[in-house]
């Protein structure tokens, strides 16, 4: 009580009133917050994100940060794409071996290396890396200090593939759910605002696209694009998946367009694309959030067992469900199923989590009965 | 009832045609033709030259565009023809025959244990909901749910066929049958089940753990309302309401799910057939792509389709037929 006694009567009155209520998404984040395993699940996917952001600094055979010849470079850039990586390192046929290279090419030069000295793409030579030995190759490279999740039969760095393929997982999930969220609610959304023969034409091409089944489709699909790349497979995922979302989308813009707020809208003068965008979409986007979380999580279980069934993109690619591939053959290599097969498992657990957390977390009838 | 059932037909009709149609036109844009991919892979000499190409292309109607050749195709299923397998030289329906024994005994199999196990499961959920023993049955099961099958057979084969090689728990790594021919019936069917057991549990796993938390979730929302509310207050037992009062609620929707599981009955699951080369439905589908063998693709998703829909048909009507206030109308 004594600060209030110096601060004017207007201002207790300010400080004494209830804080200012919160939005929707302000109350659903803190229901979300109180459930430690949607929480858990969140800090593992921010954990992949980082990972995969700071991959090349993770695992990789150019240093992430280098001086040669007088000037400072970033080659580990290069594994996100050829042309980041400095033109001078080709120049001066480095051909992909910092270490040796930068000691006999520039005495002077010094580098930081990456915290895993390991390539996802080829094996690591003897005495690439001053002292230490070639990669084991075949079935004899199980973990060890110096490949801690052992070597593929390519003698290639099991951890450094999954540290660089963590950004494929991401990829796939982000980009093939954001492409099925947009499809299926611009569909739903335009078939449940107008209904009519807009709505039945819509509906209509959404059970014909459900009739088939996802695999048949998916594998039709991919067989059909000549050369399968990462992002032709996303397209693919995201081009089969979205008929659940336009379900559940048009249910609520249906459910949505009759309400007064839209009225009020229609009244004030908004046109039918402003109605639908900024009045019903915001209204509507939790529910649709919901599949679109687990439509993550299966996208990832797609993509993996494409690529675990040899249907993904050719070498050299760094992908979790590649790895299981290799292991396919070679059944005695357990350490080329153990840790890739955790990492999916983790991951699409994280998601199916975080979709549960946010169900519980949005939907207002399952609010009210735990009550 | 009649005008629906007509009217539910009509509409299934045309998605049929609509989907065989699509899928004609990705099968028949694929890069290579049946005569190509099958020749050049196995051995590149014995590549055809191009006027026997042009010839084998006439005999099997690949000359002619698919759009016009979907119609032949149509013509022919209309009367009952599925068209011979290309790169097999058999008619469809005697393969798509083949392989749909050995699809069903696997997938009804893991069907049978699926029903067996989830419907106790998720009745000891609901009865015990809320305490930590269920909690803990409840996150396994949402575990499992996420786990990947082509994961879970890795485990498996390496566990049953590598490590525990030689002893006597070894479960043979993929096929149907073991050598022996010449064995007595009784071997050879418990020679299937031991080839079986590893797929099985592949494919009833996750089904198992979808069931039941789909049991114990609508049981929560029936245990909430007023006549199981009644039925307690009368004097009725927890066992009493638990089966009589709330289980048989719940038949509802389960209904409408054992009609949405037909497709997946004899479609067969894609992966778990590939991984354990089970000679099946899935892989035969997977096979026919690879070789794009179009009549074997054409059958396959006819009938795929074919049974997705009557599935949905089938979830519809037994909907009406467990809950009478339901009607078609």
């Amino acid at each position: 009580m004594k600060p209030s006694e110096t601060i004017p009567a207007s201002h207790t009155a300010i400080h004494s009133r209830p804080p200012p209520p919160r939005g929707f998404w302000g109350d659903a984040w803190q229901r979300f917050r109180r459930q430690p395993l949607a929480m858990a699940a969140m800090l593992f996917v921010s954990l992949l994100v980082t990972v995969a952001i700071f991959a090349p600094a993770i695992a990789g055979t150019k240093p992430v940060l280098c001086r040669y010849k007088g000037r400072l470079y970033t080659p580990c850039l290069g594994y996100f794409s050829r042309q980041l990586e400095p033109a001078i390192f080709a120049t001066d046929r480095f051909r992909g071996t910092y270490p040796q290279n930068l000691k006999t090419k520039d005495p002077a030069s010094w580098a930081i290396w990456p915290l895993i000295f390991q390539d996802p793409y080829r094996a690591v030579r003897e005495n690439e890396w001053p002292g230490r030995p070639a990669n084991p190759a075949k079935d004899e490279g199980r973990p060890n200090a110096i490949n801690l999740f052992g070597t593929d039969q390519y003698g290639v760095d099991v951890l450094a593939k999954m540290v660089h393929g963590t950004t494929v997982a991401l990829l796939v999930g982000f980009v093939s759910m954001g492409l099925a969220g947009t499809i299926g609610i611009i569909a739903g959304a335009l078939g449940g605002y107008f209904g009519g023969w807009v709505d039945m034409l819509l509906s209509r091409v959404t059970e014909v696209v459900m009739c088939v089944p996802t695999l048949v489709l998916i594998l039709a699909l991919v067989a059909f694009v000549e050369k399968p790349t990462i992002w032709k497979t996303m397209a693919i995922i995201g081009a089969t998946g979205w008929t659940g979302i336009a379900r559940l989308a048009r249910g609520e813009f249906l459910r949505l367009r009759s309400a007064e707020f839209v009225l009020a809208a229609r009244a004030s003068g908004a046109g039918p694309l402003r109605i639908m965008l900024r009045h019903i979409l915001p209204n509507a986007l939790a529910p649709v959030l919901v599949p679109i979380t687990f439509g993550i999580a299966s996208a990832i279980l797609i993509e993996s067992s494409l690529s675990f069934l040899g249907f993904g993109p050719p070498p050299p690619s760094a992908s979790w469900g590649g790895v299981l591939n290799d292991a396919r053959s070679n059944l005695a290599m357990w350490w080329l199923v153990v840790f890739p097969g955790t990492a999916i498992f983790l991951t699409v657990l994280s998601y199916n989590l975080i979709g549960e957390g946010l169900q519980s977390a949005t939907d207002p009838r399952l609010r009210e009965s735990r009550k | 009832m009649i005008h629906y059932m007509l009217r539910r037909l009509a509409i299934g009709a045309m998605t049929l045609v609509v989907i065989t149609w699509l899928v004609y036109g990705l099968a028949r844009n694929m890069p290579g033709t049946p005569l190509t991919v099958a020749m050049g892979e196995t051995d590149p000499s014995r590549k055809l030259n191009p006027i026997d190409l042009e010839r084998m292309k006439k005999a099997y109607g690949l000359d002619k565009p698919w759009y016009s050749a979907y119609f032949l195709w149509l013509g022919n299923v209309v009367q009952g023809d599925l068209g011979r397998s290309i790169s097999r030289k058999q008619p469809v329906t005697t393969l798509i025959g083949e392989r749909i024994g050995p699809t069903l005994a696997l997938s009804a199999a893991a069907l049978a244990l699926t029903w067996a196990m989830a419907v106790p499961l998720g009745l000891y959920a609901s009865a015990r909901s809320g305490t930590a023993d269920e909690r803990a049955v409840s996150f396994l099961l949402y575990v499992l749910y996420s786990f990947p099958t082509f994961v879970a057979a890795l485990f498996l084969q390496i566990i049953f066929a590598v490590w525990l090689r030689g002893t006597r728990w070894e479960l043979p790594l993929f096929g149907m049958n073991g050598d022996a021919t010449d064995a007595t019936w009784l071997a050879r069917m418990l020679d299937l089940a031991r080839h079986a057991i590893l797929p099985v549990i592949c494919q009833t796993y996750v089904s198992l753990a979808w069931y039941s938390r789909f049991i114990h979730s609508t049981m929560e929302e029936v245990v909430r309302q007023d006549f199981i509310r009644t039925a307690r207050a009368k004097g009725a037992g927890p066992s009493r309401v638990l089966f009589h009062h709330a289980f048989r609620n719940t038949l509802i929707p389960l209904v409408t799910l054992l009609g949405l599981s037909l497709p997946g009955l004899l479609g067969g699951s894609v992966i778990v057939e590939q991984i354990f080369t089970w000679p099946g439905m899935g892989r035969l589908f997977f096979e026919s792509i690879r070789e794009r063998d179009y009549p074997t693709i054409m059958g396959l998703t006819l009938l795929f389709s074919l049974l997705t829909l009557a599935g949905q048909l089938l979830a519809d009507l037994l909907y009406c037929v467990v809950d009478p206030r339901v009607s078609v109308e």
